[in-house]
């Protein structure tokens, strides 16, 4: 492979992103080089479906540039044996490999994404995550720190409930130590500010200049295995969310405060500009936006500050997709199918000014650098996703100029036999110098 | 220092005035927060250092490993060339800061070395190193500029320390003099190992002398934990008492803590607790020390699943009445539904009828159910149980020893209700009051209770209570209405949802459709015997222990003890099957109080052994090394 710098396109942010006045792929990693310009592909993390093609899980490429002959085709799909839950993935540092967690089997799969961006391929399969980790099952965010990957688990092998650990592997794909969640009996140092400290957890993002580590809770094995409709209707089940954020000290990795974000804070996105100290998040059963924020004196503090559509329907907010000028919000309802652009210039006071029906369901949002072109998928998890006609499984692109979302084209998971569409990251030649073969 | 741009990053990222505006990294200036202070956390081993063959600024070849061993090494990949103010001008402008900062601290200068290995040997001479060094060194401070003889040699150290470089080539596919590369300084200790990797954002002096400082003390970071009082440490972990209150507080418990004490097991067994009759044995299966190891060991493991997911322990949980209260009714392997609510084990050995509807009638036989159910374990086959345990190393010779024979569908089954049968549970405050004629044993309350019980209430009439012992059921199908009534109501237009504490919606039905699964039926007896009489007939539960194993009924759907005293005070649910023992009680609000007051003071006293007992047993998962086994003769 001959490296070019071909294109002005795309850029490599090899380890100054998060000092760059610009923006990225506005939900990775600061650590990580990132895509300014042009993805060449998007790997969609799938779901096995029973009764859908071959069953398993599988990470299908499809060619999202509008330069190639390919655009708007599945040009690869990568089987990977059993379904595991997929759900998750993220790329390392160095943005060579995605790694891609299965929420049940606790297997994680490890990509080779730059020998050839257009073909990845499977160098690791890791599949002793819970007796290495002491006994953490659940892997979900997969998330890149310099020459480490920080996995956030959402349960236990001991009661499969909500109570669990962040674990750290290197990029070799070796474990390096299971950081336990502050709990009452054990708050590891931590402050409990309210009246929470429930042990659980989910996604996990760090603002390096504020040494600040957050890690939100969703619920254990035995909920978010159940079947919605089932555990809606199962007063116990419903007693086992997680309630709360946690902020941890980066570079110690010891938890510092337990904040009350009551009704299940899932995805943290955390703000760009150098003098923007505030990371959000999204209740899911209270639909809520919350903020994360430094007070005056440097004190972190969780404030809630919108509701997200009618909380009393329970719009089920998912995934939420910050700009990369820190002014857009894209919040994504489950239960409607709707996205919802919220305007978060005054971080106090975000506002939904635009929204639109992206499908039956709708769960993973994922936008370019340039907020010009907004993808979206439809799996939330194999049980909770919705049954019968309202079960549309799709990847689609959108454009986005400001006022209006154009579809570009959609591709039907389970027409081509895929399966559950769950998490998208975007894929580029250009990030490892090379181009198109 | 040569000019050249190390990236030609800003100039074709699209917003090009980046450049100008670009922020220094954090090493340049005073770190932006408090660092934690050294020896107060852990920097666990991340990789081992890999070695490699470099040359000195003497010209000397050398091994990088000889360049560790002796002291604690902070290792930084640079090319001389390189300007890029946030790339290899940070790297050495850090390490000179460390330096400088050192000499103040001469006790720990001579404990760290500095290296700074150029990944560009083509330009980066050892005379070049050298001279780059020149402008950097601090006194006699140990800093050795290093680079490599050429691309071959200096690979396999990029490899082993995963760092990312690439020459940049211009349009016409020259190459520029410049590299993108990760920036990454890593921080090795004296057994050569990785304890920790900087890029940009965190590569500060403050921090890494800290690091340094850290590793030095090689002390643990101690956070004391509190000390968790026995009965709390017993029950479940993750207490949801009074979710339902705004004014709800957590209670829970660090797993870390979950930590007990093996029991001897087989004396539950041979001697079961004041209150059980003599445990029936089973002439094929006689009880052994090592059979009931052996059978604690498979009911954790939760390899006994086609994905490795699921054990017996997953839905009876020892600190949830080796029951399930997270739920009403069970999920299985992939979050599959089950139709009924995992039944507490205790004094499960005495129970002629297993199951919910009592359709098997052995222990050995009924292991079988769960692990081949296409929603519990979802075995697909006998031979795939018996197999995946044969190739397990950590199972070689434990089947032989307990059974002169390999495991079989036969020797699977004995080991598990082995096990099973020693989880016998009594001795409870009432069975000191009531056979151990203790007076003080139990409340008021609960004496009440007692005579509601065998007397206006008649609960005993099926939860039998014997002149010497009491297993609290008649072994017995009855038909109580609740299976009924779940199958024949219907559908609510609206659904209470509880969100988070103390918040509940009321939900429109019609809005959650689309994610609602069609119920499977349930009726009960019936569908084994075929016959209409026994359509919605369970079996008796006992009641020992009960207070543990929230929620209630075949299908969970009573929350508390408090409501299934409701439940039987209304006479059951009316239906043409209903069991003719059920008519309204006509209990007062202080009787139902006493009442639940009794089954309260059924909890066996040997609940925390058992308990304290199943936390110690290995919990087998995939890729689980195998760890020996304890001798069963001591502590079974």
């Amino acid at each position: 492979m001959t490296f070019k710098l071909s294109t002005f396109t795309t850029a490599l942010l090899l380890g100054t992103a998060s000092l760059s006045a610009s923006a990225d792929e506005t939900c990775a990693s600061p650590y990580m080089a990132k895509i300014t310009g042009q993805e060449d592909f998007v790997y969609i993390w799938t779901l096995g479906a029973e009764g859908v093609g071959d069953e398993q899980d599988k990470l299908v490429t499809v060619d999202v540039n509008p330069k190639s002959k390919q655009y708007g085709k599945v040009i690869g799909s990568l089987s990977v044996g059993g379904r595991n839950e997929a759900h998750h993935s993220d790329f390392t540092d160095d943005r060579k490999f995605l790694w891609a967690g299965g929420l049940d089997t606790n297997k994680i799969f490890i990509f080779d994404v730059a020998t050839d961006p257009a073909k990845p391929k499977l160098s690791k399969t890791i599949t002793d995550f819970v007796a290495k980790s002491g006994g953490v099952v659940g892997p979900h965010s997969l998330y890149a720190l310099p020459g480490r990957m920080i996995i956030t688990g959402l349960s236990n092998n001991k009661d499969h409930g909500g109570r669990t650990a962040i674990v750290e592997y290197s990029n070799a794909g070796d474990y390096i130590a299971t950081y336990w969640l502050p709990t009452d009996s054990n708050l590891e140092g931590a402050i409990k500010s309210g009246k929470y400290a429930d042990g659980y957890n989910y996604d996990v993002r760090v603002l390096p200049r504020k040494n600040l580590m957050l890690t939100s809770s969703f619920t254990g094995w035995s909920n978010y295995m159940m079947d919605f409709g089932k555990m809606l209707a199962d007063p116990e089940a419903m007693k086992r969310f997680g309630n709360t954020v946690v902020q941890w000290d980066l570079h110690s990795r010891q938890p510092k405060k337990v904040f009350d974000v009551p009704g299940a804070p899932l995805e943290i996105r955390c703000a760009w500009a150098e003098d923007h100290n505030y990371c959000f998040t999204s209740t899911a059963l209270t639909s809520k936006i919350w903020l994360i924020h430094q007070d005056d004196k440097g004190e972190w503090q969780a404030k809630d500050v919108a509701d997200i559509g009618e909380p009393a329907k329970i719009p089920l907010p998912v995934d939420i997709s910050i700009s990369s000028d820190d002014k857009t919000l894209w919040v994504n309802t489950f239960m409607d199918g709707m996205t919802r652009r919220f305007d978060i210039s005054d971080p106090f006071h975000p506002k939904q000014v635009f929204e639109q029906k992206i499908g039956a369901q709708v769960n993973m949002v994922s936008s370019s650098w340039d907020g010009k072109r907004l993808y979206y998928t439809s799996s939330l998890l194999a049980n909770w996703d919705k049954k019968g006609a309202d079960n549309e499984q799709f990847f689609k692109a959108y454009s986005w100029d400001g006022s209006k979302l154009t579809e570009q084209f959609s591709i039907d998971f389970t027409k081509e036999k895929l399966g559950r569409a769950h998490q998208m990251r975007f894929g580029a030649y250009s990030l490892y110098g090379g181009s198109p073969k | 220092m040569i000019a050249l741009l190390c990236f030609l990053l800003n100039l074709i990222t699209p917003i090009s005035q980046a450049q100008e505006t670009k922020p220094l990294a954090p090493g340049y200036t005073a770190l932006p927060f408090e660092p934690a202070k050294p020896g107060t956390y852990a920097l666990p081993i991340i990789t081992k250092a890999a070695n490699g063959e470099v040359i000195t600024t003497n010209n000397q070849p050398k091994h990088l490993h000889d360049l560790m061993g002796d002291k604690l090494v902070l290792l930084s990949f640079i090319y001389a060339a390189c300007s890029d103010v946030n790339g290899c001008p940070l790297a050495t402008q850090v390490l000179h800061k460390i330096s400088r900062q050192l000499q103040k601290q001469p006790e720990l200068a001579d404990k760290l070395r500095l290296l700074t290995l150029s990944f560009n040997p083509t330009q980066d001479t050892p005379e070049m190193m050298r001279h780059y060094g020149e402008g950097f060194k601090t006194g006699d401070f140990d800093w050795q500029f290093l680079t490599t003889k050429d691309e071959a040699s200096l690979q396999p150290i990029l490899d082993g320390y995963q760092q990312n470089v690439q020459k940049v080539y211009d349009d016409k596919g020259q190459f520029t003099g410049t590299f993108s590369h990760l920036l990454r300084v890593y921080l090795i200790d004296k057994d050569k190992n990785v304890r920790n990797i900087y890029s940009v954002d965190f590569l500060h002096a403050d921090t890494l002398i800290n690091d340094v400082k850290t590793l030095l003390a090689d002390a643990k970071p101690q956070v004391a934990p509190s000390t968790v009082p026995a009965d709390v440490l017993f029950q479940p972990g993750d207490n949801k008492q009074n979710y339902q209150q705004v004014d709800y507080q957590t209670r829970s418990l660090a797993l870390a803590q979950r930590q007990g004490q093996p029991a001897k097991l087989i004396d539950f067994a041979l001697k079961p607790p004041l209150g059980l009759p003599k445990l029936p044995v089973s002439k094929d299966n006689p009880l052994t020390p090592a059979k009931i190891e052996l059978g604690r060991k498979l009911f954790f493991d939760r390899r006994l699943s086609l994905n490795n997911t699921f054990s017996c322990a997953i839905c009876h949980i020892p600190e949830q009445g080796f029951s399930n209260n997270e739920m009403t009714t069970a999920v299985g392997i992939e979050g599959r539904s089950v139709r009924r609510n995992s039944p507490s084990l205790y004094n499960v050995g005495y129970a002629q009828l297993l199951f919910h509807d009592g359709r098997e009638n052995s222990l050995e036989q009924q292991a079988w159910g769960p692990l081949l159910a296409h929603n519990e374990m979802g075995n697909p086959s006998i031979g795939y149980v018996v197999d995946k345990l044969k190739a397990s190393a950590d199972y070689r010779g434990l089947f032989e020893k307990s059974f002169n024979k390999g495991p079989t569908m036969e020797t699977i089954g004995q080991a598990l209700a082995s096990y099973q049968r020693t989880l016998n549970s009594a001795d409870s405050p009432f069975d000191r009051w009531y056979f151990g004629k203790q007076k003080a044993a139990i409340s008021e309350a609960a004496r009440r209770g007692f005579a509601l019980f065998t007397g206006k209430a008649a609960c005993s009439t099926c939860h039998s209570i014997g002149e010497k012992t009491a297993l609290f059921t008649d072994q017995k199908r009855h038909n109580t209405g609740v299976g009924y009534a779940e199958s024949m109501q219907k559908s609510p237009e609206k659904q209470r949802v509880q969100v988070a504490p103390g918040v509940f919606v009321v939900v429109n039905s019609e809005h959650l459709k689309g994610v609602n699964t069609e119920k499977p039926g349930d009726l009960g007896y019936y569908e084994i015997s075929q016959n209409p009489a026994d359509r919605w007939a369970y079996k008796t539960p006992s009641l020992r222990n009960v207070a543990l194993s929230a929620p209630y009924m075949h299908n969970g759907s009573l929350p508390t003890l408090a409501e299934v005293v409701k439940f039987y005070n209304q006479g059951g649910a009316a239906n043409e099957n209903l069991s003719p023992l059920l008519k309204p009680l006509g209990l007062s609000d202080r009787e139902s109080d006493d009442l639940v007051a009794f089954l309260e003071a059924l909890s066996g006293g040997n609940v925390g052994a058992l308990v304290s007992d199943a936390f110690v047993a290995p919990v087998g998962d995939s890729g689980v090394t195998a760890r020996p086994m304890s001798d069963p003769g001591k502590g079974r």
